[in-house]
C-alpha cells in the first residue's frame, strides 16, 4: 500500500456551505486526517436544505472528513476543540465574517496557543473592506464582481447566470492550493501564517484579462455569449429533443473542411465567403443559422462523434445522465458509486487526481453530525466513555 | 539598495512551464506564490499571444491582455524542442527544475524522448505534471477540445444562461482554469511528500474530468439522489439561475437575491416595505417561488425598482437576506472593498506599459502572493538563463538562434 500525500496532516474545519468543505474534501482526498467540527445549533446550512443526512450537496462536498460534534458557546466545548487544534496543522473558516473572532477561534486567538498554524480564512469579500462581515454565496460571487454582468448573451434581458453556485467550487480549490503551499512552507521553515482569501477576487482572477480591458483600454467589457473573437463557428447548437446542445468550435480553415466533408459537403458549406477566418466572422450569424439547420434533425451525441472523427472540436451538453453514460467519464472510473446508510447507492464525482507514487485512497462517506466524536475524544483527546457520557448529557458534545 | 522583496511560500521551487493557454493558470498560481516559474515558448511565441483582447485593440505578440495577465510573475525562454540541441537543453534544465507542466497531449513528450522516465532518470526528485483534454488512453484519447467543448462537456453548461434560451459560456476559460487547479493541487502535495517519499512523480490531468469536480461537482450526485427505484425519472436539469437565484432591476441597475429559507424571504419582504401583496404565505416556500417566478418577477419589479443597488444591499445584510449588487467590471475595479483590500496591482511590461492588473485573490501574513513582475517579452530571459545558468555564450545564442533552436 503506497503512502497518500498529505498522510499525517491534520485539518481542522469549521466549514459551511460549499467553499470550505469541498476544499476539506480534497485535503482528506489526498490523506489529510479532516475533522468537521458542528453542532446542531451551529448547523452548516447544507445539512438543511433536505431530509436529514439526505442531501446530495451535503454529502458531496464531506466525503472524507469526520463529524466531531462540539457546542462552541460552551468553555468546555472550546476547550476541547483549541486542544484538537494544538495537534492540528491547518485550520479553515468561512463563517460569517466576525463570527469566529466571537467565538474566539480567529487567527489572533489561535496562534497565541498553537503559533505555527496555517490558518485560513475565506468571506465572501475578504476582510478589510467594508462588506467583510456580508454573508456570501456563489450567485453572489459572480454579481458583485462583475464576472456575471458578462456572462450572458448580449440579447438577454439581464444576466441569469446560473442554478450551480458558481464559481464557488472553483474558489475551494484555491483554498486547497494555498493550504497545501502555506503547508509546505511549514514543512521547510517551521513558520505558519494566515491566510485571507476574497471569493469575489477568486471570480476575478479567473478571468483577469477582462479587468486589463478596463483598467488598460479603458473599455467596458461586453458579453460575448458563445461567439469567439477568433474563430466561427463557434457555438452551441440544438439538437433533436427537449433542450438538447451540442458545442461546435472551428479554430482553422482546414478545420472548417474537414467540418463540411463529414456532413457531406452541403452547398452552404462550399460558399467560398465562409471559406476563411474572417469570411466565417464576417458571416457569423448567418452561419450560426445555417449550423443550428443541421444539427436540429440530428442527435447531440451522434454530432460530436461525427465531427470528432473528422477533427472537429464537438461536444455535447451534458446534464448527469448524459455524464453516466460517457464512455470516457466511464473509462476515468471518474464516477464512484458509495453506499450510504441511509441513502443507499449513490453516485459520487471520483478523485480526478492521478499520482505515479501517492494514488489517492477510495474516497469515503460524508459524517453524520458528531458521527465521529467518541472516536475522536477517544483517539485524540484520551477522553473516557464515562466522561464522554457526561459531556453529551452536558449538551457539550453529541453524536447521532 | 532597495529593500528585499518578502519571498513567496513557494519561492526557491523552479517550474518549467511548457503549457499554452491551457495551463497557463496552473502556472501562474505557482509564479504569484513565489515560485521561479521559466516558460518555455517555441521560437514563434506561444499561441496565447495571439488572443485577445489586445492593448488598444492592436495585435501584437506582447500586448495580449491573456497573455499578459496569465503569465505575469514568470520568465521567459525560447527553445525548439523538436530539435537535438533543444532536447538537450531542456534535459539541462530539467536537472535542477522542481516542477515540469505541459499540455501537449497524450505521448507527444515521450514521442520527443522528453518523457517522465526519461526526465526521471536524470532527476528522480522532478515532478512532472501533464494536462491533456480527454486524458492520457480510453475512447476519448485522441478527441480535440477546445474552450466551449469542454464546458460544455463539464455538466455546467446546461444549467448557465437566461431559461429557454441557449446554454451560455462562463467568461474566461473555465475548463482549463478547473484542470489547471487540479494539476496545482496534485503539484503542491507532491512537493509536500518529495523528501518524505524520496522522489518525485507523474501527475496526469484531464481536463474533461477535472472539469466537473472543478467546476460543479454536484450534478450527477443531486442526480442520482432523485432517482428512485421504479419511480419517474427527475426532471431534465435546465437553467433555472434566474428562478432560483432571481435577479431583480433597481434605480441604477441590478441585484441578486439568494433568498432559500422562509426567514431569508420574510426579510427580504421587510427590506422591500412590506408590501401587502408579498404577504400571501405560499411566497414563503422557495419551490412555490421558483415554480412561479416569473409572477413573482412582475410582482417584485414594483418595489425593488424604488431602492438603490447599495440601499438593497445593505438593507438585506441588516434584515437578514442576502443580496448582491451585480456590478459591471469597472464598478469592481473601484469598489470599496477592491481597493481597501488592494487587490489590483500596479505592473510595468516593457511594450504594454503600466497597467492595473487584478492580484492574486488572498492575502498572505509571512510570504505574500503577488504579481513581482510583469509577463515576458519573447525570449526576453533567454541571456539571462542559458548564458547565466547553463553556461552558453552569447556567441552560442547567436548560432542556435540562426539553427532554429532558440
Amino acid at each position: 500500500m503506497s503512502r497518500a500525500a498529505l498522510e499525517g496532516v491534520m485539518v481542522i474545519s469549521f466549514g459551511q456551505g460549499a467553499v470550505v468543505p469541498d476544499a476539506g474534501k480534497i485535503l482528506g482526498e489526498l490523506g489529510a486526517n479532516v475533522i468537521k467540527i458542528e453542532s446542531s445549533e451551529h448547523l452548516d446550512f447544507v445539512r438543511t436544505l433536505g431530509p436529514k443526512n439526505e442531501v446530495a450537496g451535503f454529502n458531496e462536498t464531506n466525503r472524507n472528513k469526520r463529524s466531531f460534534g462540539v457546542d462552541l458557546r460552551t468553555d468546555k466545548g472550546k476547550d476541547l476543540v483549541r486542544r484538537l487544534i494544538k495537534m492540528s496543522d491547518v485550520v479553515a473558516e468561512n463563517f460569517r465574517g466576525g463570527v469566529a473572532k466571537n467565538l474566539g477561534f480567529d487567527y489572533e486567538s489561535v496562534r497565541k496557543f498553537k503559533p505555527d498554524i496555517v490558518y485560513i480564512s475565506s468571506q465572501g469579500f475578504g476582510s478589510g473592506g467594508p462588506h467583510s462581515d456580508y454573508p456570501c454565496y456563489g450567485p453572489m460571487l459572480s454579481s458583485a464582481s462583475g464576472m456575471l454582468s458578462i456572462w450572458k448573451q448580449p440579447d438577454d434581458p439581464y444576466p441569469a447566470g446560473s442554478n450551480s453556485p458558481l464559481p464557488d467550487h472553483m474558489a475551494s480549490k484555491h483554498a486547497a492550493i494555498v493550504i497545501l503551499a502555506a503547508l509546505d512552507y511549514k514543512r521547510r521553515t517551521g513558520k505558519g501564517q494566515f491566510i485571507d482569501m476574497a471569493q469575489t477576487e477568486v471570480a476575478a482572477a479567473l478571468m483577469g484579462e477582462k479587468y486589463l480591458e478596463y483598467t488598460m483600454n479603458k473599455q467596458v467589457p461586453q458579453p460575448m455569449g458563445n461567439r469567439c473573437p477568433y474563430a466561427a463557428p463557434h457555438g452551441c447548437y440544438p439538437c433533436q429533443g427537449f433542450d438538447n446542445w451540442v458545442a461546435i468550435s472551428v479554430f482553422t480553415d482546414e478545420e472548417w473542411r474537414s467540418f463540411g466533408k463529414a456532413i457531406g459537403n452541403p452547398a452552404w458549406t462550399q460558399d467560398t465567403k465562409l471559406a476563411d477566418i474572417p469570411g466565417r466572422l464576417r458571416h457569423v450569424d448567418e452561419l450560426d443559422k445555417r449550423m443550428a439547420e443541421w444539427t436540429a434533425t440530428r442527435e447531440a451525441k451522434e454530432v460530436m462523434e461525427l465531427l470528432q472523427s473528422a477533427g472537429v472540436a464537438a461536444g455535447v451538453v451534458q446534464r448527469a445522465p448524459d455524464t453516466m453514460n460517457d464512455p470516457q467519464i466511464a473509462f476515468d472510473k471518474a464516477l464512484i458509486e458509495l453506499d450510504h446508510p441511509t441513502v443507499g447507492k449513490r453516485l459520487y464525482p471520483n478523485i480526478p487526481f492521478h499520482m505515479s507514487e501517492t494514488p489517492p485512497a477510495p474516497s469515503s462517506l460524508a459524517p453524520f453530525l458528531g458521527q465521529h466524536t467518541d472516536e475522536i475524544c477517544r483517539e485524540l483527546l484520551g477522553i473516557s466513555d464515562e466522561e464522554i457520557k457526561g459531556l453529551k448529557e452536558g449538551k457539550i458534545l453529541e453524536s447521532p | 539598495m532597495a529593500p528585499k522583496k518578502r519571498e513567496g511560500a513557494l519561492t526557491g521551487y523552479r517550474v518549467l512551464d511548457l503549457t499554452d493557454s491551457k495551463g497557463a493558470y496552473c502556472t501562474k498560481l505557482l509564479a504569484d506564490m513565489g515560485a521561479d516559474v521559466i516558460k518555455i515558448e517555441p521560437p514563434c511565441g506561444d499561441l496565447g499571444r495571439k488572443m485577445p483582447p489586445f492593448l488598444n485593440g492592436e495585435p501584437h505578440p506582447e500586448k495580449s491582455f491573456y497573455f499578459l495577465y496569465r503569465n505575469a510573475n514568470k520568465r521567459g525562454i525560447t527553445l525548439n524542442l523538436e530539435s537535438d540541441e533543444g532536447k538537450d537543453i531542456l534535459k539541462k534544465l530539467a536537472k535542477s527544475a522542481d516542477v515540469l507542466v505541459e499540455n501537449f497531449g497524450p505521448g507527444y513528450m515521450d514521442s520527443l524522448g522528453l518523457g517522465y522516465d526519461v526526465l526521471r532518470g536524470i532527476n528522480p526528485k522532478l515532478i512532472m505534471a501533464g494536462i491533456t483534454e480527454f486524458g492520457t488512453d480510453g475512447p476519448y484519447r485522441d478527441y480535440k477540445g477546445s474552450n466551449i467543448v469542454d464546458f460544455a462537456l463539464s455538466g455546467v453548461m446546461i444549467t448557465s444562461g437566461y431559461s429557454g434560451k441557449v446554454p451560455t459560456l462562463l467568461p474566461g476559460t473555465p475548463a482549463y482554469d478547473a484542470a489547471s487547479v487540479a494539476a496545482d493541487i496534485q503539484i503542491l502535495a507532491a512537493l509536500f511528500c518529495r523528501d518524505t517519499i524520496g522522489k518525485g512523480q507523474k501527475i496526469d490531468v484531464s481536463v474533461h474530468e477535472a472539469a466537473r469536480h472543478g467546476l460543479y461537482p454536484w450534478s450527477v450526485t443531486i442526480y442520482s439522489y432523485s432517482l428512485t427505484p421504479g419511480g419517474p425519472l427527475p426532471m431534465p436539469e435546465g437553467r433555472l439561475g434566474a428562478q432560483i437565484f432571481p435577479v431583480y432591476p433597481c434605480k441604477d441597475g441590478f441585484v441578486r437575491v439568494v433568498a432559500i429559507t422562509p426567514r431569508n424571504w420574510q426579510a427580504l419582504v421587510r427590506v422591500l416595505g412590506s408590501p401587502e401583496v408579498l404577504l400571501m404565505p405560499e411566497w414563503e416556500n422557495f419551490i412555490y417561488r421558483v415554480g412561479n417566478a416569473d409572477d413573482l418577477y412582475a410582482i417584485m419589479v414594483e418595489f425593488t425598482t424604488k431602492f438603490t443597488q447599495i440601499e438593497l444591499w445593505e438593507a438585506g445584510f441588516r434584515e437578514g437576506v442576502p443580496i448582491a449588487p451585480i456590478y459591471d467590471i469597472p464598478t469592481f475595479v473601484n469598489s470599496a472593498d477592491a481597493t481597501a483590500r488592494k487587490f489590483f496591482i500596479e505592473v510595468d511590461h516593457p511594450v504594454a506599459g503600466k497597467g492595473q492588473y487584478p492580484g492574486p485573490p488572498y492575502k498572505w501574513t509571512e510570504t505574500p502572493a503577488s504579481v513581482r513582475r510583469a509577463a515576458p517579452c519573447l525570449g526576453e530571459h533567454n541571456e539571462e538563463i542559458y548564458c547565466g545558468e547553463l553556461g552558453l555564450t552569447t556567441d552560442d545564442l547567436i548560432a542556435l538562434r540562426y539553427d532554429g533552436v532558440l
